[in-house]
């Protein structure tokens, strides 16, 4: 969809991802060997044919910068149109950072308004799927909707979920916005939406003019019975990251070949920042099943039900199961690892033990040596 | 003024069809030919030309140009897209009322005189598409320079078996060339030369002019330019570079290589952060290892899928090796298939090739016979069917 324009939320829900987040956005948190969330965003936008895209940030986000630089491996290095990267905004009149998302979008309104786009795609930075937005645009269109709504399904958890009920024609006609954890699997909203440009000026206006700060309550659950706003579910796999426990269970899915194929080789490529490594080498000792690699690594041991990011060093006899080694990881001589996640630039140090269980995995913070 | 100026020009030649790589160049320019996992042959020079911050580089073509002209695209991958400089893809064009292929390798820089002129250059660097190396050229322009050379010439050791093949300089004590012999029945030296070759342009472009209007001349800078040069008392040197140096353009040397890629004593350390070689990334996700699958000293890298049993191979991006499949001592190219039960034995499986079910592709190879490894290759986009037997050193389109 060509008449459409972007807004990326870089940080939304961090608090739970403890570790994961203390010197990064959510964006910018690495996922699957040699991702960061973002790119599910951002390259699903460029395979839409979107290109104007803006990215809000609230703090810690040089990682982000410095992994999106200038667009270029997204395509999105542009004379007209591309990237824009807004650093936290404070005001005149007021010096704190905005406090949600109707008084961040308020912050850029120039930039909205400036856009001839008919339409804007406001999304958060933690959701992994592969969306085609030619498709939601369609939908959007026959539906007569005035906002369109991603959904897809699962069990709500503890961190804050919108639950939507729909009718049979794709209207949303309830909106539940809650943190209880349920069995149950429910309709639940991805946080993508797409709208009509002017008229997102005009509820963020009039919402912020009001006071109101919450974009789920106050814009849509408000509104739910004067707009036509309709549910629209995500074909094939789709995941929210923002807790420790959501990360590596939605990390460790991708070991699933039909999540792979579903995330990677069905709408489009998922581009990220070039990093120029090496092929990863497999040595003498190698004993790797049911892992997911990425370049650069060299490994001498053991590797099971695993994800290893580029430039993982794993010594001879060292194993590693149901675990998540970052970027630079070092896992010495006959060092165990088993439902760990070690940030970027860990060293685990020789004959070390590391254990955690699926609920709550060990988490090892960036540059530490263990 | 706004300048154009630079110092030192590369011209790298990748216009040949690369005949000894057989169906491998069917389709593409050697250069463009798959190498290491995840790198093509001309990741080489360029990544060189960069790293030694030359930033001007003219790539000459000529045989199917389209995936090497796509491949290198606008430069990006070698930091290359320059406002002023980069890389610039150069097929032959009409001149006036005439135009030529490139009749040879000289003659295909001559040609492009206008091309560099642009540049003013002071030096050219003459690169040839088909090494495997890493190499700094800067070093080299200093040396030529300090020499105060008009042509130095970049040279190898090697054993004086192998030296019949190449081109031989034999040299003074202070390493300047008094004699070039092609190919010699009794090499008098062990200098290789290493088709690299910095000029002085002033020079070369004057000998370029003289060497097009003899007619009888092969326009080649080994047959032609050099004995030419050296007949006239211009001041050749020798360069000498010891690091690793292989020519890929047999099915042998090529495969061996690749082999040498997995070897750390070989010498070409491609995980070097002060030397990177670059290439053009495929956006492919990280390579999945499956619950029955064996990886031994091995080259894995993106978008494969491992499902059977790899031992010393180097395989490419999105390769996928099935179920009960083996394959040892192998090069597998992007996006080839080995299907399940299949064995594949001191090979080169070509881009996109398919060996069928428990089909048999190579056998192990001890040792070479008359300096070949005898490497079985199936070619770009075949078929192998399913129980086919192919036999060592065959070739399979």
């Amino acid at each position: 969809m060509n008449n459409a324009m972007s807004i990326i939320f870089a940080s939304d829900n961090e608090s739970k991802l403890n570790e994961l987040t203390l010197h990064r956005t959510t964006a910018s948190l690495p996922f699957g060997g040699r991702y960061r969330c973002i790119d599910f965003a951002l390259s699903n936008l460029v395979n839409s044919s979107v290109t104007t895209i803006g990215i809000i940030t609230r703090s810690n986000y040089s990682s982000l910068m410095d992994h999106i630089r200038m667009g270029r491996d997204w395509d999105l290095n542009r004379k007209n149109s591309g990237i824009a990267v807004f650093p936290p905004y404070a005001s005149n009149t007021s010096t704190n950072v905005f406090k949600g998302k109707i008084e961040a979008l308020y912050g850029i309104l120039d930039y909205i308004e400036n856009s001839d786009d008919e339409y804007v795609i406001v999304t958060n930075s933690n959701i992994i799927a592969s969306i085609d937005f030619d498709e939601v645009y369609e939908a959007h269109l026959a539906s007569k909707a005035d906002i369109t709504m991603l959904t897809y399904t699962s069990q709500p958890t503890t961190s804050r979920r919108v639950l939507v009920e729909s009718d049979l024609s794709g209207r949303v006609r309830g909106m539940k916005i809650t943190r209880n954890a349920s069995d149950q699997v429910s309709e639940v909203g991805l946080s993508c939406y797409l709208f009509n440009r002017k008229q997102l000026i005009q509820l963020v206006t009039d919402s912020y003019e009001r006071g109101k700060m919450d974009f789920e309550r106050d814009i849509l659950q408000a509104n739910i019975d004067s707009l036509n706003i309709h549910a629209y579910k995500v074909a094939g796999h789709a995941a929210l990251v923002d807790d420790v426990k959501s990360y590596y269970k939605e990390s460790m899915a991708i070991l699933d070949g039909d999540i792979r194929d579903s995330l990677f080789y069905s709408v489009g490529k998922v581009f990220t920042k070039v990093k120029d490594s090496v092929p990863t080498r497999y040595c003498e000792g190698a004993k790797v099943v049911n892992s997911l690699i990425a370049d650069g690594c060299k490994i001498n041991g053991t590797v099971e039900n695993s994800i290893l990011f580029r430039g993982v060093v794993v010594e001879e006899g060292a194993e590693i199961r149901n675990s998540i080694v970052m970027e630079g990881g070092r896992i010495m001589k006959m060092s165990r690892l088993n439902f760990a996640i070690t940030d970027k630039d860990v060293t685990v140090t020789e004959d070390k033990t590391l254990s955690g269980s699926e609920a709550y995995p060990v988490v090892v913070v960036k540059n530490k040596t263990v | 003024m706004y300048s154009n100026k630079k110092k030192c020009v590369a011209m790298l030649l990748a216009g040949g069809q690369g005949t000894r790589l057989y169906s491998l160049t069917r389709d593409l320019a050697k250069p463009a030919v798959s190498f290491g996992g995840k790198y093509r042959i001309i990741d080489f020079p360029l990544s060189n030309c960069i790293n030694s911050n030359i930033d001007t580089i003219g790539v000459l073509t000529q045989y199917k140009p389209f995936d090497l002209n796509q491949y290198i695209g606008n430069g990006q991958p070698w930091d290359l897209d320059r406002l002023n400089g980069g890389v610039f893809v150069l097929p032959p064009y009409m001149k006036g009322e005439t135009s030529d292929w490139y009749k040879g390798t000289a003659n295909a820089i001559y040609q492009n005189i206008e091309f560099i002129d642009k540049f003013s250059p002071e030096y050219v660097l003459v690169l040839s598409g088909d090494h495997i190396y890493k190499m700094d050229y800067s070093q080299m322009l200093a040396y030529h320079k300090e020499k105060g050379a008009d042509c130095t010439i970049a040279v190898i050791n090697v054993s004086l078996e192998e030296a019949s093949r190449f081109g031989i300089m034999n040299t003074n004590p202070d390493n300047s060339v008094y004699e070039f012999a092609e190919k010699p029945k009794h090499p008098k030296s062990t200098n290789a030369s290493m088709g690299i070759y910095i000029f002085n342009w002033s020079k070369l472009r004057k000998y370029l002019i003289e060497d097009e209007e003899d007619k009888s001349s092969q326009n080649d800078f080994g047959k032609n330019i050099i004995p030419k040069m050296l007949g006239d008392g211009q001041k050749l040197f020798a360069y000498n570079f010891s690091g690793y140096w292989k020519d890929v353009g047999t099915i042998s040397s090529l495969w061996e290589a690749n082999m040498d890629v997995l070897d750390p004593s070989s010498g070409i350390n491609l995980d070097d952060s002060a030397w990177k070689i670059y290439a053009r990334n495929t956006a492919e996700p990280p390579h999945y290892v499956g619950k029955n699958a064996l990886i031994v000293n091995s080259l894995i890298t993106e978008g494969c899928n491992i499902n059977g049993k790899v031992v010393n191979s180097v395989l490419s991006t999105g390769v996928e090796i099935c179920e009960g499949a083996v394959v040892e001592d192998s090069n597998i190219m992007p996006g080839a298939k080995i299907c399940k039960g299949a064995v594949v034995r001191h090979s080169i499986v070509g881009n996109n090739a398919v060996v069928g079910e428990n089909a048999v592709v190579g056998d192990t190879q001890k040792e070479m016979v008359d300096g070949q490894w005898q490497i079985t290759v199936v070619g770009p986009n075949a078929n192998v069917k399913a129980n086919q037997v192919v036999p060592v050193k065959a070739m399979v389109d």
